[in-house]
């Protein structure tokens, strides 16, 4: 049976425009891979949204990172000063990964 | 001139977009082809107008009208800055956000403008392209400056190369710029192998991509929670003082009608694409569910179906 190891995975909901800015942070603390992955639609405290191609003025992308305990944590702190004013949804979960040198 | 603006094809079109959205339709244009028909429609209009000045020729009319939009776009947020806070309520930055929509300017608006006008009779200058992407980003740096008291660079986590790239390097100011530099070198004897693609098909392009637009717009304003009754005043006044102030500096400093008409369209357009991009990265604490309302959900509905023809009456009046 193939070995796993746990890891985190942390998934960001952001404005498509602010994903360099946590693209940065995450370098900082030595992350080096993630995804970004399109929203079509959501909801939430401030009502319904619908991303469109046209103006992109509601895009959102959903980063996801798997990293080491440490790392996450590390990325955790960096973003949490940021979380009201970016109206960022940060959330952490164990998973396990095949590979787990790698993260 | 009313009726015959609300009953051209391309104001009915908006209107079907705001009517399905309205009744729940789950009518909707595919993402990848919306896009495709804004870029269509921004390399057309930036094709024509710079075919048009490479007729004309640098005129002083143009640098005038160039002159009195950057002025226009710098100047405007700090009126509607002044509105905002003191009646609409709005803190310093939320009002900083929302009155560089109001100095910027809306592709979608002139574009459609230019149509109406043009089958009016009406035809605005080719160099008033150039105008529209003048006044995209001067309202950005006014904005910021209001938001925070006159200091551009007090957030560095807000600022620098990633901003100046966002303002400068936007798709839509450069494709604008870009096809109207080429339209300029290309004149009209180039411009003819690929007159039949933009040209032919652009009324009709313009007609489904307003539909998209009218579907947009109506969902952005009924899915906000943000706005309340003083706001929706407020993005319906400032475009019609903003858009009066820019037919007024137009016929003064020369322009004809329908290019002093077309520079109030874009004094009364609120910008809802380079704009909110750049806010959300220069203030992200301002709330975008109040600007990108007030912009789209509002003001751009607004000067489709009313103020294009109520700025270019203003412009016959006085012109």
């Amino acid at each position: 049976m193939v070995e796993t190891v746990t890891r985190k995975r942390i998934e960001i909901l952001v404005d498509t425009p602010l994903v360099p800015r946590l693209i940065k942070h995450a370098r900082e603390v030595d992350i080096s891979g993630w995804s970004l992955i399109h929203v079509d639609a959501g909801g939430g405290h401030d009502g319904a949204w619908q991303h469109d191609d046209v103006t992109e003025a509601a895009a959102k992308t959903i980063i996801l990172i798997i990293a080491s305990e440490a790392k996450a944590a590390a990325l955790v702190d960096a973003l949490a000063p940021l979380l009201d004013s970016y109206g960022l949804l940060l959330t952490v979960g164990d998973i396990q990964v095949v590979r787990g040198d790698r993260f | 001139m009313i009726v015959e603006t609300l009953t051209s094809p391309v104001i009915l079109f908006f209107v079907l977009g705001i009517f399905a959205a309205l009744i729940k339709s789950d009518l909707a244009i595919p993402e990848a082809f919306a896009k495709a028909m804004s870029i269509y429609l921004m390399a057309a209009i930036g094709l024509k107008g710079g075919i048009e000045v490479s007729a004309s020729g640098f005129t002083p009319d143009l640098a005038t009208a160039a002159l009195a939009g950057l002025a226009l776009s710098f100047l405007l947020p700090f009126f509607a800055f002044a509105l905002l806070t003191r009646f609409g309520g709005l803190g310093q930055i939320d009002a900083g956000a929302v009155a560089a929509h109001y100095g910027s300017v809306s592709v979608v608006t002139f574009v459609t403008a230019k149509e109406i006008l043009t089958g009016q009779g009406l035809s605005p200058a080719g160099y008033m392209v150039a105008v529209l992407a003048l006044m995209e980003t001067p309202a950005i740096i006014s904005g910021l400056l209001l938001a925070r008291r006159g200091q551009l660079n007090s957030n560095t986590e807000s600022s620098g190369n990633g901003l100046l790239h966002e303002v400068f390097a936007n798709g839509s100011v450069v494709l604008l710029v870009g096809s109207f530099v080429i339209g300029l070198i290309a004149g009209k004897d180039g411009f003819e192998p690929v007159k039949p693609l933009f040209e032919t098909g652009f009324r009709g392009v313009l007609c489904l991509f307003l539909l998209d637009m009218g579907l947009v717009a109506a969902r952005r304003l009924t899915q906000s929670k943000k706005l309340n009754a003083r706001l929706v005043a407020l993005a319906l006044i400032i475009p019609v003082t903003n858009g009066a102030l820019g037919v007024t500096i137009g016929t003064l400093i020369g322009l004809d009608v329908a290019s002093a008409a077309a520079l109030g369209i874009l004094a009364a357009s609120a910008s809802y694409i380079a704009v909110p991009a750049a806010m959300r990265m220069a203030l992200p604490e301002a709330d975008p569910g109040i600007y990108l309302s007030m912009s789209l959900g509002i003001t751009f509905p607004f000067n489709i179906i009313i103020g294009i023809t109520l700025f270019s009456q203003l412009a016959s009046m006085i012109g």
